[in-house]
């Protein structure tokens, strides 16, 4: 057996359940909750940074912003919390029925909040194609020409970047549930081993999270404006 | 076989507290508040964020050890917004020595 088809050998779930270098399988999950908890902190410090700059900007002209946020779609933004949300639970159903070691309910909720996840991706990138097409896109086209035009441009500047970010979140999550949906497959997460699902259920609610805040940020302030 | 550690009625009362949380932070936004209303939104988002981290992140059942990880978190967010803030909204009113 070659190197990579070792790396990418399927173990069995009772090799998998308690490995070489743990005492015992309650340690094992609680090295890898720890592990997980630490990497969401980190990230908590990357989006924490961006919406500590958000605030230093804000401050220096809420008007400008506030106008900025009255250019947001506030329909498709706040059917994406609620589609988010949903993806959230099926999430934390799909680790329901983990636990209970139930195969194929599990890959459904999988399936189901994948397909949730897309749809949120889907109506983001619809919503940038509509900010693009009402030159609202800082550096390559944007126009406007209200006397707080800069920091409106700055709104932008920051939304496209933070939700950019979280949309990249996404995109990786999507991945992480593409090869937790594959070892669910092959039958590698059983009742009494399934720590991937909950690691992979603990990072999709963290980005369900980050957008719980960027659509306080970016979408309220400017609703009453319209 | 272990019982699940949150129940689904659990976890379908937290979705949809999240659900209606998410609507009052909408509806708070057609108000004009003034100054309040991104506050007022913050505040609603992390009473969200509590309840996806308690419930859907089994973080309530979690040990104490995770439940410091989870609180260092916040606590350095809040140091770093906080010194952050505190040098910003101050320039301009307090003197600098030697300017």
């Amino acid at each position: 057996m070659s190197k990579l088809d070792e790396a990418f050998e399927v173990k069995p779930p009772e090799v998998l359940e308690l490995r070489e270098q743990f005492a015992t399988p309650d340690q094992q999950r609680q090295t890898a909750m720890v592990g997980i908890w630490i990497f969401l902190i980190t990230e908590v410090l990357l989006f924490g940074a961006l919406f500590t700059a958000f605030t230093v900007y804000r401050l220096s002209d809420p008007q400008g912003f506030d106008l900025g946020s009255k250019d947001m779609d506030t329909v498709l933004g706040s059917v994406n919390t609620a589609v988010l949300i949903c993806s959230s639970f099926t999430m934390a159903l799909s680790v329901y029925f983990a636990e209970l070691g139930k195969r194929k309910s599990l890959a459904l909720f999988l399936i189901l909040t994948m397909l949730i996840g897309t749809a949120f991706l889907a109506i983001k990138f619809t919503e940038y194609h509509s900010h693009w097409v009402d030159h609202k896109v800082p550096g390559l086209w944007f126009e406007d020409h209200s006397p707080h035009a800069a920091k409106i441009e700055m709104f932008f500047v920051f939304y496209f970047i933070m939700t950019g970010l979280h949309a990249l979140h996404m995109t990786i999550g999507l991945g992480v549930l593409t090869v937790l949906l594959f070892r669910t497959a092959i039958g590698s997460i059983t009742a009494e081993y399934h720590t991937p699902i909950e690691v992979g259920g603990l990072y999709w609610h963290f980005i369900d999270i980050v957008w719980i805040y960027l659509y306080a940020i970016f979408y309220i302030p400017g609703i009453h404006l319209k | 076989m272990k019982e699940p550690v949150v129940s689904i009625r659990t976890y379908t009362i937290t979705w949809l507290a999240l659900l209606i949380l998410a609507l009052a932070t909408t509806l708070l936004g057609f108000l004009n508040l003034g100054p309040f209303s991104m506050g007022i939104a913050i505040l609603i988002a992390t009473a969200k964020a509590a309840l996806v981290v308690a419930f859907f992140m089994h973080g309530r059942y979690e040990s104490k050890l995770i439940h410091v990880i989870i609180a260092a978190g916040v606590i350095w967010f809040l140091i770093m917004i906080s010194n952050t803030l505190g040098d910003y909204i101050t320039r301009g009113r307090l003197p600098v020595p030697g300017k």
